[in-house]
């Protein structure tokens, strides 16, 4: 089931478009990857602001009860932008994990904080090269977590983690405060994303979930997650391709305009394909939140949204000859994100896999 | 439950009753012959039906229904294999365009016109439209065939080429070159024409895949009335555009009217690869999960659009990368199926059916990839009309069609 987007949801579209053009400063971007450590503080201020980490919050949490189709509104504005910090996709994926825990306690404790942006979630998943291990090393016993989480998005400021760990050799979904937790900043090639190694050593945490229901829950989160990244990186690409458009038709060379030859128009058109295939999966997944082919739908954006944004981002660079590769042209910037998010979130391996499982009943 | 969900229902329930006798099923093993009168027949019955001509208006023999109903019963038919493919291009575009352009400037061709259009929907006859060339295919304004003023009338002499159906066809809609001391695109005239005419040669093209639905249509000295005129004189590529421009949203297929990719796993699933189920090969995997996510993207433009269409908005221009992205990948997944069989993918049924045997699918993907626009085509349009890119270097313009290099 796919939808049209309504007169609210297009608002929110225009406005977060328009309040990001405003606000997001290439310069200040550019800064960023040079410093280990430093997310973009002024985006930050702009989503709490703008009531973006309390989109899909229930209302009785302090949220706003939209849905995913708004929430991916807005990282679809951020994508173009390259704006951001990690925290809208992966607070999003804590406070869903909260939601569905039923553990009212914990949901009084921290959604209200997560939707005023007094305090940051994030999601702490994969060990090692795989984004959801079957068996995770960090072990929770006790109330305690121990083990090692590598490269957490956000993970150097965030304030609470949901983390993948297991529990008497099943796995579990835990939520642990990061207050205690020993965090070492990531050096990486888009360093906003304030990735970090974090260590638990009898770290206090609860039990959100275990057994199948964790995988289950584990799987509905990823897939929610990734519904918000496939947004962003559709921005990203749409962004690129427009950048690519505005310089075929200005650019000269052998006396036309370069778009006018064909290896230059046809690249272009064939980014325009990427972009709307992946824009229509979006779409359609975000509107399917909470039906039973919303796995499916998820996989389908993730596969679409990630091969669009590499496509788009090697071939705007590759469009731009020399210009591309500038540092002050920024174009890497979307270089950079567009990796970032491709593997943030759980490679493409692992996406494909998961669809395969869920398509044919059978495991990779 | 809609309007639009009933009217499905309701057809679903009548093309059930139809398929024992005229659904793929029941045809196999048939000769295109035998196949065209069966279909004449389900054409027929089609039409008493109220399925025929469903969004065309009531005063020609149309049912005045929307562009919805139709696409919404399209879609079903599609999955019965029922014999309507020798009608598809007739009540596609030739009649479309003959309602619209044909009537004579004070309608005095009515008449006329709606015994055509009623036969056409009953299956009784059949139009084809001939455009390409030897000359020009993607090229279609640098088309040869000319037509002279002889009278009061006109005396046409020239080839055609890649005419669908035209073997079976009672008339066609034509584009020929009325004045070659003007710039190619000003030079042309639309006619319609009648095939059983003195002078009218057709002969059928065997294609790669061994069946001959395209023909060569050779033109001696054809004697055209004035009152066939569908165009003003050197009007004529504006009515072809018409032609080609007629329904956009038409009923697509995601698979690129070859296999769907449930074939492809229900293949795969009975296979082995290194001695373990193919299932579990990465490769295969990966195969199926990037065409899955494609395909379902080009269902959700589709879905889309249909939405915008019963909102009553315009549907966005994405809809056009249908063809385009579907065919190709069809014409990879059948490679890679033939593959995955080994040496039992060497067999070959040529009567096979393209959307459930991957061999045909293989050798008759091409054709999808040149027909109703190249991918080469479709790209510049995309660039051009969707993203404003400059048209390409073209050499002739603004010269007179018979100044231009042959």
């Amino acid at each position: 089931m796919s939808i049209l987007y309504d007169e609210g949801q297009q608002a929110i579209a225009t406005e977060s478009r328009r309040v990001l053009d405003a606000r997001v400063s290439k310069d200040r971007l550019l800064k960023l990857l040079e410093q280990v450590g430093d997310y973009d503080q002024g985006f930050w201020d702009t989503a709490v602001e703008q009531g973006w980490t309390a989109l899909a919050i229930p209302e009785e949490h302090g949220g706003l009860g939209l849905s995913l189709v708004e929430l991916g509104l807005v990282a679809l504005a951020s994508g173009a932008a390259t704006a951001g910090a990690p925290f809208l996709t992966f607070g999003y994926g804590a406070a869903q994990a909260l939601v569905a825990s039923g553990n009212t306690e914990l949901q009084t404790a921290w959604l209200p904080k997560l939707a005023s942006g007094e305090a940051i979630g994030t999601v702490a998943f994969g060990e090692g090269t795989c984004p959801l291990p079957p068996v995770p090393a960090t072990v929770y016993a006790g109330g305690k977590l121990s083990g090692a989480k590598e490269a957490v998005p956000g993970g150097l400021k965030a304030d609470l983690a949901i983390v993948w760990a297991s529990h008497g050799g099943q796995p579990a979904l835990v939520l642990a405060e990061l207050a205690g937790a020993a965090r070492a900043p990531v050096d990486s090639y888009d360093n906003s994303r304030v990735y970090a190694d974090i260590a638990f050593a009898d770290a206090p945490a609860t039990l959100l979930a275990e057994g199948a229901a964790a995988r289950t829950l584990a799987l509905d989160l990823l897939a929610r997650m990734a519904v918000v990244t496939a947004h962003e990186q559709v921005g990203g690409a749409e962004e690129l391709l427009k950048i690519a458009r505005e310089y075929a038709v200005t650019r000269k060379a052998f006396g036309q305009p370069i778009g006018a030859f064909q290896s230059i128009k046809h690249r272009i058109a064939e980014m325009y394909g990427l972009v709307e295939v992946a824009r229509a999966n979006c779409i359609h997944a975000a509107a399917s939140e909470g039906k039973p082919n919303f796995l499916i739908a998820a996989a389908d954006a993730r596969i679409s949204a990630t091969d669009g944004y590499d496509t788009a981002s090697r071939d705007c660079v590759q469009i731009h000859g020399g210009i591309g590769v500038t540092w002050e042209l920024g174009l890497h910037l979307h270089m950079r994100r567009a990796r970032s998010l491709a593997v943030e979130l759980g490679n493409l391996y692992f996406w494909e896999d998961l669809l395969v499982e869920q398509l044919t009943g059978e495991a990779a | 439950m809609s309007d639009l969900d009933a009217y499905r229902d309701q057809a679903r329930a009548w093309l059930d009753t139809m398929a024992p006798k005229y659904g793929r099923d029941a045809r196999r093993g048939m000769s295109e012959v035998d196949s065209l009168a069966m279909g004449r027949e389900f054409q027929a019955l089609k039409y008493e039906a109220g399925y025929a001509g469903i969004n065309w208006p009531k005063e020609i023999g149309g049912q005045g229904l929307t562009h919805l109903h139709k696409i919404t019963y399209d879609g079903l038919e599609m999955n019965y294999g029922m014999p309507t493919v020798f009608f598809g291009i007739s009540l596609g575009m030739p009649v479309p365009i003959l309602m619209r352009f044909g009537m004579g400037e004070n309608k005095e061709h009515f008449p006329w016109v709606k015994e055509r259009v009623i036969k056409a929907l009953r299956g009784e006859e059949i139009w084809c439209q001939l455009f390409s060339e030897p000359a020009g295919g993607s090229d279609l304004a640098g088309l040869r065939t000319k037509a002279e003023p002889d009278g009061n009338g006109w005396r046409m002499t020239g080839q055609k080429i890649w005419t669908s159906w035209a073997q079976y066809c009672d008339y066609g809609v034509i584009v020929v070159r009325t004045d070659p001391n003007v710039e190619k695109h000003k030079g042309l005239t639309y006619f319609w024409v009648d095939m059983k005419a003195k002078g009218v040669d057709v002969r059928p093209i065997k294609l790669a895949g061994g069946d001959s639905h395209v023909n060569e249509v050779f033109f001696d000295d054809v004697r055209l009335e004035d009152s066939q005129r569908m165009s003003p004189v050197g009007g004529g590529f504006g009515v072809a555009l018409a032609t080609l421009m007629i329904e956009r949203y038409i009923a697509t297929d995601s698979g690129g009217f070859g296999p769907h990719l449930d074939v492809f796993t229900d293949l795969v699933k009975g296979l082995d690869l290194n001695g373990q189920p193919a299932l579990k090969d990465a490769r295969v995997r990966q195969q199926i999960a990037r065409n899955h996510a494609m395909r379902a993207g080009l269902d959700s433009i589709t879905s889309r659009a249909f939405q915008m269409l019963q909102a009553g908005m315009e549907p966005g221009p994405e809809g056009s990368l249908q063809k385009l992205v579907a065919v190709r990948s069809r014409q990879k997944l059948s490679e890679l199926a033939m593959d995955l069989q080994g040496n039992l993918g060497l067999h070959f049924d040529p009567h096979a059916y393209v959307k459930e045997d991957w061999g045909a699918s293989w050798l008759n993907a091409p054709t999808g990839r040149i027909a109703g626009g190249s991918d080469e085509v479709l790209l510049n349009t995309i660039a051009e009309r969707i993203l404003g890119l400059p048209q390409d270097h073209r050499p002739d313009k603004g010269v007179a069609f018979n100044q231009i290099p042959a």
